[in-house]
């Protein structure tokens, strides 16, 4: 029998689309419509590539064996590091919080290896928000800068830019997109206009655009790899914008200048709001880091890189990242829930990570799992478990449950559960 | 060894492929084939005497990687393009400058060929970074 799903939402990237249509038959998602390439790999392969047991030094054992031995090494350690949460729905995000708190541990998202500079600009220079909405129904200028939406958020163009809306009649005569970037990438290609920037050149470019914006001549050539003129026209077309909407991605964030490029961004759009209407929005990457940096902020006061060590939440990137507890050898167990740091961190972090326990929470085989001292298998969020998750501009969508996990698999929040109601019999 | 090569500065980030093949499993030989490369024009390809396909090796301050090349019709020379993913991870600078976030943008590498040599399989490489004493 067929069972049909309609609005589901996919739970990939940072646009959390929700008006997927999906097919189920025998417990396997066979069909997704209107998902990109990258949503029909997920719902399509969700089956495949599992972790296939509970294991401990790669034995197979009981969930229960495994949760024992995940609470027998988290109550030994010294400097716990939890970390990831950014592919998992936000119940599961409480119940981490809550092992940090009870061990004194460090809990950390994945966002301090994408978004998190942009935290710390906004803490800086404040937060220009909009909605994907207002975007969609208003923006007449749209910049895409160090993102390629085509690759890393496939439907965002034709979901809420390439696309009418409330004011915007005709989506190709009455929005102009720019993309900046230091390659031509498949999202320049389909651009209206494509700024070449020098590699690390945006903060200068940034600031010699506010400069022009504020009337101010600058006495160079060019600044940031881009010749004056090209950026008094770009200044130019920015003020005489209705609706501008700056998107930026980890090309902002994680090239030279990190949150200080942010930063400076956030105050071309406060300048830029002299004159108009101007916002900005992240490309997050990750179906739920947004969720992540939100449920940190309820629960902990802040959106990363939160230590418990004095029994109470500090916070401080570039000491409480996880990369850097990694580096400086600082953590002695590490708990990784939904995320792959194996995959995504720097060798000197691997290597550290290879010295420590590992207990690895996730649905699939990675290079996390195959480091791993526990691996836990769990069930896909929005596929196998429901839950909630954040889009990029801020809106929470619940994530349905569309088949059955397999057989003894249960979802993050509740193998979390049972680590932390063990813990707190034996840590005091 | 000949040290001969291309300087570039290295660049990493999604592409569509990477994104479809994890969903097909980190460990699987599709997900090889994406991430594992290194993208560059032709001029790059020509200077190295390579043919798409071959392998070369990503050599910065922090390390070196061999990957698959790739020409990039796009692209331009001195800047090299790799998927987000362990192999362009191997090179990365570690230093996060006090911001949680290390440089995974803009990093001085070279290109050098390297005809004969193994691409390492996601588990070859994670053996060869926990290895080193
Ligand atoms: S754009 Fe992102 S959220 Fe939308 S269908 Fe594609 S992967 Fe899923």
């Amino acid at each position: 029998m067929t069972e049909v799903f309609e609005d589901q939402v996919c739970p990939f990237c940072g646009c959390l689309c929700d008006d997927i249509r999906l097919e189920v038959e025998n417990g396997k998602v066979v069909k997704n419509d209107n998902g990109c390439a990258i949503s029909k790999a997920k719902f399509l392969n969700h089956h495949d590539d599992r972790i296939e047991s509970p294991t401990v030094k790669k034995s197979a054992v009981s969930l229960d064996d495994a949760i024992d031995k995940a609470v027998e090494i988290l109550a030994s350690a010294k400097r716990p590091l939890i970390y990831g949460l950014s592919s998992t729905e936000n119940d599961a995000h409480r119940e981490a919080y809550k092992i940090a708190e009870t061990l004194g541990g460090v809990v950390d998202n994945t966002s301090s290896v994408c978004h998190g500079p942009t935290i710390l600009g906004v803490q800086e220079s404040g937060e220009a928000a909009g909605s994907l909405a207002e975007v969609k129904n208003r923006a007449d200028t749209i910049i895409y800068w160090g993102s390629n939406p085509q690759f890393a958020h496939p439907r965002h163009l034709s979901r809420y830019v390439r696309v009418q809306g409330e004011y915007i009649k005709d989506a190709k005569a009455d929005r102009k997109i720019w993309v900046f970037d230091i390659r031509k990438t498949i999202s320049a290609n389909v651009a209206d206009e494509f700024v070449k920037l020098a590699p690390g050149g945006d903060l200068e470019l940034i600031g010699a655009l506010r400069a022009i914006v504020r009337g101010h001549p600058l006495d160079v050539e060019e600044a940031g790899g881009v010749s004056i003129e090209k950026i008094t026209e770009i200044a130019e077309a920015l003020k005489g914008t209705k609706y501008g909407i700056l998107f930026f991605g980890l090309g902002l964030t994680q090239s030279k200048g990190r949150h200080r490029n942010i930063d400076a961004a956030i105050r071309l759009v406060q300048d830029l709001n002299a004159y108009t209407k101007w916002n900005m929005m992240p490309m997050r990457g990750h179906f739920n880091v947004a969720g992540a940096n939100k449920t940190s902020t309820w629960q902990t006061g802040y959106p990363f890189a939160v230590d418990y060590a004095k029994g109470y939440p500090r916070y401080q990137p570039g000491e409480y990242t996880a990369v850097d507890m990694l580096v400086n050898k600082e953590a002695d167990v590490m708990l990784n829930i939904a995320a792959d740091p194996a995959a995504h961190f720097p060798r000197a972090a691997i290597r550290h990570m290879s010295t420590i326990p590992v207990i690895n929470i996730d649905p699939k085989r990675n290079m996390t799992s195959l480091l791993a001292e526990v691996n836990i298998p769990v069930a896909l969020s929005g596929i196998e478990c429901d839950g909630s998750a954040v889009r990029m501009d801020g809106l929470p969508l619940y994530l349905r449950k569309v088949v059955d996990p397999p057989d003894g698999v249960l979802p993050d929040r509740d193998v979390l559960k049972m680590i932390h109601t063990k813990l707190r019999k034996v840590v005091k | 060894m000949n040290d001969v090569g291309v300087e570039v500065v290295l660049t990493s980030g999604r592409t569509l492929k990477q994104g479809q093949t994890m969903e097909l499993g980190k460990l699987n030989q599709k997900y090889f084939e994406a991430v594992a490369i290194c993208e560059v024009d032709k001029s790059t390809l020509e200077a190295l005497g390579l043919e798409e396909g071959e392998p070369v090796k990503v050599k910065t301050a922090t390390g070196s990687v061999v990957v698959a090349c790739k020409l990039d019709r796009r692209a331009e020379p001195g800047i090299a393009f790799m998927p987000c993913g362990p192999w362009a991870n191997a090179v990365l600078d570690s230093d996060t400058i006090e911001s949680g976030m290390p440089r995974f943008k803009d990093m001085d590498a070279k290109l050098i060929a390297a005809k004969g040599e193994k691409v390492p399989s996601a588990e070859d490489l994670l053996k060869a970074i926990v290895e080193v004493p």
